[in-house]
């Protein structure tokens, strides 16, 4: 009898794994939450809970980056020259808690991100409504200096308060209106970021939050709101409500008060594990529904053999982001250590080396776009054609791509200054960030390629750590490096102005200026109105078309996304803008 | 005894104090901008590094860095977790509890199993038994504990759909979160014992095999070579002999005169194997996804948040130090023939 109560025990010890239930959804990805709190959360995983517990005024239509509906809003206007815009809100929502949604919710929470400005959070991006990208503080220390009076800075913070309090204003309890310090194309694709999602003010301001009057607002600026209770308590307005968020695993469920009804998935758990030995054991043993996978090799060697598992893909899908080889215009400082001697003579490059296009053209033919996209992603990957998503509006898929062609880049090299660079050869540097492997493929190819020209061509590729990378690449003494860009918000300016404009966030790094280009990028951000978008993206499509001649940029191919879940669940899709890839209340097992 | 105890427990600030000088020292040998990308998550927050760097003073030099840190200390505040994302001290009393599920299902294990083979093994000198015990102990010994980690992970969880990862099942978290369920302790297993949940015991039972098992075999091999060399010591002394010729039985030798003395160097032992159990536990919740302070720390080391590791080390330093003290105690409860002036 004992022997039996031990086989038994240890029978139920064994036993196999449980499945997660038709109503639940588990997701296992690979890294934690930095927070809850709508305006701090600037990362993806953070981002993926904060989409499906609050709501913004529209959102993005299903596997459509460029296509929105409408949630919280039922529609809106721009008026005022593309200075005002005004939203009317959908009547009847509420809150997790029971509350009411109204005007004041929407105002309250888009102020409390001009009040706050985390710098480590994206809600600089709404700071077209004050004129100002930085906290109140920071920007009064810009204005006035170290040494300002206290009477100056008070003076100072005074008008900001100002700006933050005109900039959204309620016509009435389902009317809200924002104005812009000055016409923003992309206002409304700003407005779908997270940053924007409606937080329930009567619940906030309850437990500790900013109370929403000038009274306090000083406490709060630049505030690190890791600290606060909406980092890990939520009441929006999403589908889904918070019932744990515990160190790296977040726990959801239905709201039952949804106007948009009730999901088919109840429960929702979303948790950080970052050995992907373990996420893959759990998705085959049923123990998760979904699991994050680093790339195709991966998908290929393991996950593929595996039984009751889907890997969603499509190509059509493409990452909301575009990846680059920069070439630099005018490199600076002293004693460069990525230029050598600082002259053409076969010791080094001068500063504006790359000015010459024959220089730029022949390296781009330098690049084995094929091997990134057969090897690197093992033929699972997205063509570039422009520094653009490539399903955004305002993406020529016709431009051709310059793909590996020594002797074309032997003849552009003969011709580069003049033929001294052919003569006398040269050596440079290129970085990349340490432990990416793209960007270290990509520089060693580079490498690979220039050297096998001319022996008299010398090319070292240096790893730098993240913040060194990126300190070099902000000082412009990096000659040519691989450098990435993210979509903060679903609008082709996002990445058009920081890539081809002289005031470009990117193209500033490298001193490239071409006032046709800057002239065309002004004039698209005056057309706001909806019946001008047209105009806008061929706008963008003729940069684009202009930059493969001009060449300020070589962009490369990236990996093609894709999802991986049990075979039961239903209703996946891929849209680039959200975070979780698709919203958990689409799906169903 | 006593004095030298008040003597022993007044170190402890001291190595904690060195402990801490250490860390903070360490940090200081990278960057501000270095240690500050280490705040980011996202490629877009490291545009703001600037900022990050006045926010937590990391341009400040050692003495300000650590007068900072201390300062909170001594008000009872060790400091916010960029890793948990919140305050240190709640993060200890909530994966605290599930560290120490795993490590006691686990000690008395490594325990009884090195003991048992390294008796074995003595007994059995020279023998075939005895050679593959010792083989078994060098590959457990040298085998990196991730190694066997992944293995069980992938073979018998993975593959033979045995046991399971985690501390309970996804499904039963949720039930959990969503329904009422006490944690008196924070251990599962105990926990769904007092609340009469006899599911949450076992599936928590079944989810401390496979760690427990890849702590055993990596921590106890250890204690089998040297329980075995220990006990072939005692084995070869006059007592035994004498034991022997007055006619005693095999087994009387070995378990009423030699193991007791054999026993000694084992507990010794008890203070590096605790070192190396807490290694291994690091590892071992991290592979197994087991949210306790080991996966903390992990994550702590590789972001370099400081705030979070100088806890760690601190609340380590203080285990270690409090073990080895009782293992000086032990000594003479083992062995009376020990004083401590």
């Amino acid at each position: 009898m004992k022997r039996l109560i031990v086989l038994a025990f240890a029978l139920a010890l064994i036993g196999a794994a449980l499945a997660t239930p038709k109503d639940t959804y588990v997701f296992l990805q690979n890294s934690t939450f930095d927070s809850l709190d709508p305006v701090q959360a600037y990362d993806g995983a953070s981002i993926g809970v904060v989409e499906n517990v609050y709501e913004t005024l529209y959102t993005f239509k299903k596997g459509t980056p460029g296509e929105y509906t409408p949630t919280l809003a039922t529609s809106y206007e721009v008026t005022n020259n593309g200075l005002s815009y005004v939203y009317h809100l959908r009547k009847g929502v509420k809150f997790h808690s029971g509350n009411p949604m109204t005007c004041k919710d929407v105002k309250y929470s888009v102020q409390r991100n001009l009040v706050t400005m985390p710098g480590d959070s994206g809600a600089w991006i709404f700071g077209v409504l004050t004129g100002y990208g930085n906290d109140a503080m920071t920007e009064a220390k810009k204005a006035l200096g170290d040494n300002a009076s206290q009477a100056d800075i008070d003076k100072f913070l005074d008008a900001y308060w100002k700006k933050i309090e005109d900039a959204v204003v309620c016509d009435d309890m389902y009317t809200v209106r924002f104005n812009l310090s000055h016409p923003d194309v992309a206002f409304f694709a700003k407005m779908l970021f997270t940053g924007a999602a409606v937080v329930d003010s009567k619940w906030a301001i309850a437990h500790g939050a900013w109370s929403g009057t000038e009274k306090d607002w000083k406490d709060w600026i630049g505030v690190d709101l890791r600290t606060g209770y909406l980092h890990n308590h939520a009441s929006g307005t999403g589908p889904y409500k918070l019932v744990k968020w515990d160190g790296n695993t977040v726990i959801a469920e239905a709201f039952d008060g949804y106007w948009g009804g009730e999901p088919a998935i109840k429960k929702v758990l979303v948790q950080g594990v970052e050995e992907e030995a373990t996420r893959l054991e759990a998705l085959r043993r049923g123990d998760a529904d979904r699991v994050d996978v680093s790339n195709w090799a991966t998908i290929n060697a393991k996950v593929k053999q595996m039984s009751g598992v889907k890997v969603w893909s499509d190509s059509s899908w493409s990452p909301a982001s575009a990846h680059v080889v920069f070439f630099n215009f005018d490199v600076q400082g002293e004693n460069n250590p990525y230029t050598g001697s600082g002259k053409l003579d076969g010791n080094g490059i001068p500063h504006d080396f790359f000015t010459d296009i024959n220089v730029r053209k022949a390296f781009a033919y330098c690049i084995d776009q094929d091997a990134i996209f057969n090897d690197l992603f093992e033929g699972h990957g997205a063509w570039y054609t422009m520094a653009l998503p490539t399903t955004w509006p305002g993406y020529d898929p016709t431009i051709p791509i310059r793909k590996l062609d020594l002797d074309k880049a032997e003849e552009y090299f003969k011709k580069a200054w003049g033929g001294k660079v052919w003569d006398k050869g040269f050596k440079l540097t290129i970085t990349y960030n340490a432990g990416n492997t793209e960007r270290q493929t990509v520089a060693e190819m580079i490498k690979a390629n220039v050297e096998s020209l001319n022996p008299k061509f010398k090319i070292d590729v240096v790893p730098l750590q993240w913040s060194d990378y990126l300190k070099a690449a902000r000082a412009k003494s990096l000659p040519i490096w691989p450098l990435g860009w993210g979509a903060d918000y679903a609008d082709p300016d996002n990445f058009i102005h920081p890539f081809y404009h002289s005031e470009g966030s990117l193209a500033k790094r490298q001193s490239f200026k071409n006032p046709e280009f800057d002239k065309m990028i002004e004039y698209a951000r005056t057309l706001v109105k909806p019946e001008q978008q047209q105009e806008r993206y061929d706008i963008y499509k003729k940069i684009g078309r202009m930059a493969y001649d001009i060449l300020p940029n070589v962009p490369y191919p990236l990996q093609a996304p894709f999802i991986v879940t049990r075979d039961n669940l239903k209703g996946v899709y891929y849209n680039s803008m959200i975070s979780g890839d698709f919203y958990w209340k689409d799906i169903s097992k | 005894m006593l004095n030298y105890i008040i003597r022993r427990s007044l170190q402890i600030p001291m190595v904690l104090f060195v402990l801490s000088l250490i860390i903070v020292g360490l940090m200081q040998l990278l960057t501000p901008q270095q240690r500050a990308a280490a705040f980011v998550k996202s490629d877009k927050q490291i545009e703001h590094l600037d900022q990050i760097i006045k926010k937590y003073h990391l341009d400040e030099g050692f003495l300000v860095q650590y007068e900072l840190w201390a300062r909170e200390v001594l008000r009872g505040n060790l400091g916010f977790s960029r890793i948990s994302k919140e305050p240190v001290t709640t993060t200890i009393r909530k994966r605290l509890p599930a560290s120490m599920e795993l490590a006691l299902s686990a000690f008395i294990p490594i325990v009884l199993v090195g003991v048992w083979l390294g008796t074995i093994a003595a007994t059995h000198r020279d023998g075939i038994l005895d050679q593959a015990l010792r083989v078994v102990a060098i590959i457990g010994w040298s085998l990196p504990t991730f190694v066997m980690a992944i293995w069980l992970v992938a073979w018998v969880y993975g593959g033979l759909g045995w046991f399971g990862i985690g501390r309970l099942p996804n499904s039963m978290l949720i039930d959990l979160a969503t329904g009422h369920f006490h944690r008196y302790t924070g251990m599962y297993t105990l926990d769904g014992l007092l609340n009469g949940r006899w599911d949450v015991f076992f599936q928590a039972l079944k989810r401390l095999v496979l760690p427990a098992t890849a702590l055993v075999i990596v921590v106890s091999a250890g204690i089998m070579r040297v329980m075995r060399s220990s006990m072939l010591d005692e084995l070869g002394k006059d007592y035994v002999r004498t034991a022997r010729a007055k006619g005693l039985m095999q087994k009387a030798v070995i378990y009423k005169h030699a193991w007791r003395n054999a026993l000694i160097p084992v507990i010794t032992m008890a203070g590096p194997m605790l070192g190396r159990m807490i290694g291994g536990i690091v590892v071992i919740e991290l592979i197994f996804n087991f949210p306790g302070l080991g996966e903390w720390a992990a994550k702590a080391a590789l972001q370099l948040d400081m705030t979070t590791l100088l806890a760690f080390v601190m609340l380590i330093g203080l285990i270690m130090a409090s073990a080895n003290l009782l293992v000086d105690i032990a000594y003479v409860i083992v062995d009376p023939r020990i004083r401590y002036e």
